[in-house]
């Protein structure tokens, strides 16, 4: 079942960015959004979560049209973003961040203590960091506690834009392994990325290229020698 | 090295109060030491008011002031009718109104904005403001009673203090306490703290900028309004526009001086540059300086702590 579902999308700033990109993810799936610079991915997942209006088109969330909703009605549904460069709130302690993190769930003061849990199991890092202003942590620290506090909101699809931007290649297969461990939690994710080194942990892959499209496969299809050629190649250039 | 600076910035703190404390002390100008804490308690509220703005929208904002005239002007007009406790919750009930008004009319069309073209906006609802106060009341100044009338019960360091000026001096504390608490240990309190960081990011933890922007506007508000109703009528009197007049440029220097970005920096810049004022105005030193000799001497503590520290006593590079 498809947990999203995206139909004909069109957006703009000044000028056309999305011009009409189509696509589902199951529910529980890893998908991961290949491109290269202006392709329009990461336009594709602030729309889903509610930080750009679409011009024209739906987006579902288990079978709700929630195009143009604000992120304050998404995050309560399950959406939640990691945004490209992190954007941890710099003065901000981890604790904090993590506690701005789970706002929408503010009312209930264990499952927040759950979820923070869960956090620190995941980045066991970030527990020994708890009193650290986020700002002074390295780059893959940061990147944790970014994805650590989407992660507070306990979401059903979670959107990574450049998880592994300005990671060394150990870290970002760190980073790549743990959100796999996400997603095997029931998570489903969606990942935008120009490594693919995330490759053997998707189980869907689509190409954009100049606001569209250009591929979408699942399985074997996206192993196939043929299409690291055709679009991947140029993705890591 | 961030913990460094703010080291340093918490020793030259207490290296200029200190040796403020030991110049007025050693010249008998311990006078000068009351009066100026009492008059920065007022510069320091209207001065946490412009932090919170401007961390959390980053605007200077002109009708800081105004939000206490307001409410001064309402205390005036209902404190003849109800009791006075009534008619200060009046007073800044109207001036939290205000801040709302103002966020929903004049700073939510501009959030997107560049911040100069807000910052111009302000200035015009502060012109605005003192216009109407004259349109309906003239350019006459006008009495307005204590909320404590007892006179003169204390006497601390040589000067006799009023009741109102231990309310005054009371209540800033208590506020800056509860401020503290507020932006420490509430969720509201860190979004707001969270929003002047990274508003995109607050956004996404599904908290609304928007509504946060209400919030802070209503909270400065409230402050100025506590500025003027504690203040200005140990004054006796007060006349259009009389914080935006007499107390903003203060408050601004007070807000600058502790850091711009710092509550507590606020305060204390506050208290610094009542003291300062006041110093200037009593010792027989600055008798001969022609016009304002007390901001002349703000202006130049002010110039000297930029240039030594440009980022304000508590406040952060960068």
């Amino acid at each position: 079942m498809a947990l999203v579902e995206v139909e004909d999308l069109r957006v703009s700033y000044e000028n056309p960015v999305l011009l009409g990109v189509s696509f589902e993810v199951e529910e529980g799936e890893t998908a991961v959004l290949f491109g290269l610079n202006g392709a329009g991915k990461t336009t594709t997942v602030q729309t889903i979560a509610g930080l750009l209006k679409p011009d024209a088109g739906k987006i579902r969330l288990g079978g709700t049209d929630i195009a143009g909703r604000p992120p304050s009605k998404l995050v309560p549904m399950g959406v939640a973003l990691v945004p490209e460069g992190r954007r941890v709130f710099p003065a901000l302690s981890v604790a904090n961040n993590l506690r701005l993190g789970a706002w929408v769930r503010r009312a209930n003061g264990s499952e927040v203590d759950e979820r923070r849990e869960l956090v620190f199991e995941y980045f066991p890092r970030l527990s020994e960091r708890v009193d650290q202003a986020a700002g002074t942590l390295s780059g893959g620290e940061q990147q944790m506690l970014a994805i650590g506090r989407a992660l507070m909101s306990k979401p059903k699809l979670l959107l990574i834009d450049e998880a592994s931007l300005g990671l060394s290649p150990a870290l970002a297969k760190t980073v790549f392994q743990v959100v796999k461990r996400i997603n095997d939690d029931g998570v489903t994710v969606i990942i935008v990325e120009q490594n693919v080194g995330v490759l053997p942990y998707a189980d869907r892959v689509l190409i954009m290229e100049k606001g569209t499209l250009i591929f979408s496969g699942v399985g074997d299809e996206i192993q196939d020698a043929n299409l690291r050629e055709s679009y991947l190649g140029k993705a890591e250039e | 090295m961030d913990r460094l600076r703010e080291r340093q910035g918490q020793v030259i703190t207490a290296a200029v109060i200190t040796l403020l404390v030991l110049v007025l002390l050693a010249t008998g100008e311990k006078e000068s030491l009351v009066i100026g804490v009492i008059t920065g308690s007022a510069y320091g509220f209207l001065a946490l008011g412009l932090v919170l703005i401007y961390k959390s929208s980053g605007v200077f904002n002109f009708a800081q002031g105004e939000f206490g005239t307001v409410a001064v002007y309402t205390l005036y007009l209902l404190h003849f009718d109800v009791p006075y406790g009534f008619a200060l919750l009046g007073a800044l009930g109207v001036a939290v109104l205000m801040g709302v008004v103002v966020e929903r009319l004049v700073v939510r069309p501009l959030f997107d904005a560049p911040r100069v073209t807000l910052l111009v906006a302000t200035a015009g609802v502060a012109l605005l403001s003192i216009a109407v106060q004259i349109w309906f009341g003239e350019a006459t100044a006008r009495p307005v009673g204590r909320a404590l009338p007892t006179l003169d019960r204390f006497t601390v360091l040589g000067v006799q203090i009023s009741d109102q000026r231990l309310l005054l001096l009371g209540a800033l504390a208590i506020l800056a306490g509860l401020l503290a608490w507020f932006f420490n240990k509430t969720n509201l309190g860190l979004a707001i703290l969270g929003s002047s960081q990274e508003p995109t990011a607050t956004e996404l933890m599904g908290i609304s900028v928007k509504r946060l922007s209400t919030i802070v506007w209503a909270l400065a508000a409230l402050l100025g309004g506590l500025a003027g109703v504690l203040a200005v009528p140990e004054t006796g009197g007060f006349a259009p526009g009389v914080l935006t007049v007499a107390f903003l440029i203060p408050a601004f220097t007070a807000a600058v001086l502790g850091g711009m970005t710092s509550l507590p920096g606020a305060f204390l810049g506050g208290v610094i540059v009542g003291v300062v004022e006041a110093v200037a105005t009593s010792a027989p030193i600055f008798e001969d300086i022609p016009g304002s000799p007390g901001t002349l001497l703000v202006f130049v503590v002010l110039l000297i702590v930029l240039v030594a520290r440009p980022q304000g006593l508590l406040g952060k590079a960068g």
